[in-house]
């Protein structure tokens, strides 16, 4: 597993987008948080911009922008990892020259692994370390009270670059595979959601969708309190989080077991 | 030892078979040719004893099986073009091929020194010409010392100077007693590095066996005179002369055993009563001959 970390680390760590990508999280998961300081009064059910910063619900504010910095940036690292080694030819190259395709498909697995663990590391350092600074009265049990967004966040990362790897190992071609990956998560499952299976049934598995699971593993924290939705259609909006976990998690799999299906089988 | 069996191997695209039922061994020291006009299924054959295509039926075994899955490590391959990571310089470029081969300390000083590459080591894949980068791939094919080097059209699209410089190495290497399998349409190129040879042909195997065997290589001359009939006659009949043919150019190609000086063949003529209005010494035309072959079957 080390000698596969090692060789993919010899590939990306001069890539421009994964660099670019990097500085990009790194920077602006704690930036666009802190841009809430410029905004003291906000409407109801918010109130004031104290509940970005505080434990325990600074974990579901800094989750949810994370939750669109994974989608951008991690995702389409995913897709870039798998595609660019296709145009440049590089994968063929790699297995003449020894990996095995298992192999191959293994490295950037724990790539997406160690990514979204290092993705969720960050995210949780940067929780404690702005909960710390802005709750006056710190209690450890309200530090902890949805500690448990951590995991869910890691998950969350993976699940959008399972279903990045996914693409860029069935369609290989970066710009397509890009714009595939966007377009589905933004347009197309909405569609198919709201669009097609909330007319034909109203039921709550409308929301038993892939990349709606990845969302609603760290999903947007005041639209619980809306209940509009719910006494509508009788079901709340979001997936329970752990319901969301098992979805993600079934479909993560599907998607790898796919890709990897395809890497064994085609002549390169 | 036996380094490279091949047995039966088929591939097909659709209607198109690639690769029929070809069989060929690869002894060890033996450098290899394989040669056949574009589109003959070369790179196909490559490709799946090399892991990369798929065969449709057929079997190969390296090394007699004694490395198992891991074979592809002891083999070092260039197949079709150069590829490299464009963004990594020659050295993260080499370093990368060395790990997926688990060298310990790979000299690749030595190796980049050895294909005019030490020079620019450290500028990116992307800046390289393309002689440069098959340069480059020549040393990532050596990285680890393999014990087979495969090399897939190795002067493809370079330049004279550049061809020149490849073969050079290609030859060094061959000297060295390491087993070559070197795939190209280019029979000069086969020649000057290769000790035994394959020629193929719409995925068939037409004739392999030693270079000497397979491609005669007489000393050729071209002669013509007024009485051409007569002079065809009067060569056919000379026991110093193995074969003479009329050539649709109205000229009499003859085919001897050793190289003759010119004045030599003027002066037979002339002791038979003709007298050459044309006589010039064909470089050998192995490309004609490899034509023949092809064209035979």
């Amino acid at each position: 597993m080390l000698y596969l970390l090692r060789l993919e680390w010899k590939k990306i760590r001069k890539l421009t987008s994964f660099r670019l990508f990097s500085v990009c999280y790194l920077i602006l998961l704690p930036a666009i948080l802190l841009t809430g300081l410029r905004f003291d009064e906000l409407p109801p059910p918010i109130n004031t911009n104290e509940v970005f910063f505080m434990f325990p619900t600074v974990w579901q504010y800094l989750g949810y922008i994370g939750n669109w910095l994974c989608f951008f940036f991690f995702g389409f690292l995913s897709i870039v990892v798998v595609t660019t080694e296709d145009s440049y030819r590089t994968m063929r190259q790699n297995i003449i020259t020894g990996l095995s395709r298992q192999q191959y498909f293994l490295s950037k697995f724990y790539l997406i692994v160690v990514v979204s663990l290092l993705a969720a590391l960050y995210y949780a350092l940067c929780g404690f370390t702005i909960g710390y600074l802005n709750t006056e009265a710190i209690y450890w049990h309200k530090v902890w009270q949805h500690a448990d967004y951590i995991p869910r966040y890691f998950l969350m990362c993976f699940g959008y670059m399972a279903f990045g790897l996914f693409l860029g190992f069935m369609i290989r071609r970066t710009g397509i595979a890009l714009f595939l990956y966007l377009a589905y998560i933004m347009f197309i499952e909405l569609i198919l959601r709201w669009g097609i299976h909330l007319q034909i049934v109203e039921h709550r598995s409308m929301h038993f969708y892939p990349m709606n699971a990845v969302e609603d593993l760290v999903a947007l924290p005041f639209l619980e309190m809306a209940d509009e939705f719910t006494s509508k259609y009788g079901f709340s909006i979001y997936l329970q989080p752990w319901e969301a976990s098992i979805t993600v998690l079934v479909y993560s799999a599907l998607f790898l077991y796919l890709a990897y299906w395809r890497v064994t089988r085609s002549d390169l | 030892m036996n380094v490279l069996r091949i047995n039966g191997l088929t591939k097909r695209y659709g209607r198109i078979t690639a690769v029929d039922e070809l069989s060929l061994e690869v002894e060890q020291g033996m450098a290899y040719g394989i040669l056949g006009p574009n589109g003959s299924g070369k790179t196909t054959t490559l490709g799946m004893v090399l892991d990369i295509t798929h065969p449709d039926s057929g079997s190969f075994e390296w090394f007699e099986g004694q490395y198992g899955r891991d074979a592809r490590r002891h083999v070092g391959a260039l197949l079709e073009t150069p590829n490299f990571y464009p963004y990594l310089n020659a050295i993260d470029n080499l370093g990368i091929v060395a790990h997926i081969k688990q060298v310990k300390a790979p000299r690749f000083d030595e190796l980049l020194k050895l294909v005019n590459l030490y020079e620019r080591r450290t500028s990116k894949f992307r800046t390289y010409s393309l002689g440069m980068k098959q340069r480059l791939a020549i040393a990532s094919a050596m990285v680890g010392d393999p014990e087979v080097l495969i090399f897939d059209e190795p002067t493809n699209g370079l330049d004279p100077q550049g061809i020149a410089e490849i073969r050079n190495t290609l030859q060094r290497i061959a000297e060295t007693g390491k087993t070559i399998i070197m795939a190209s349409h280019i029979l000069d190129e086969v020649e000057k590095v290769c000790s035994h040879v394959a020629i193929i042909k719409n995925g068939h195997l037409l004739a392999s066996g030693t270079v000497g065997a397979i491609i005669s290589d007489d000393f050729l001359v071209e002669v013509a005179a007024e009485d051409m009939p007569g002079l065809q006659t009067a060569f056919e009949t000379d026991s110093r002369i193995k074969k003479a043919e009329l050539q649709e150019e109205g000229v009499l190609l003859l085919h001897l055993e050793n190289e003759t000086p010119a004045a030599a063949i003027n002066e037979w003529a002339f002791s038979k009563g003709h007298t050459l209005s044309h006589l010039r010494i064909v470089k050998k035309s192995l490309e004609a001959e490899f034509l023949e072959i092809t064209a035979n079957q």
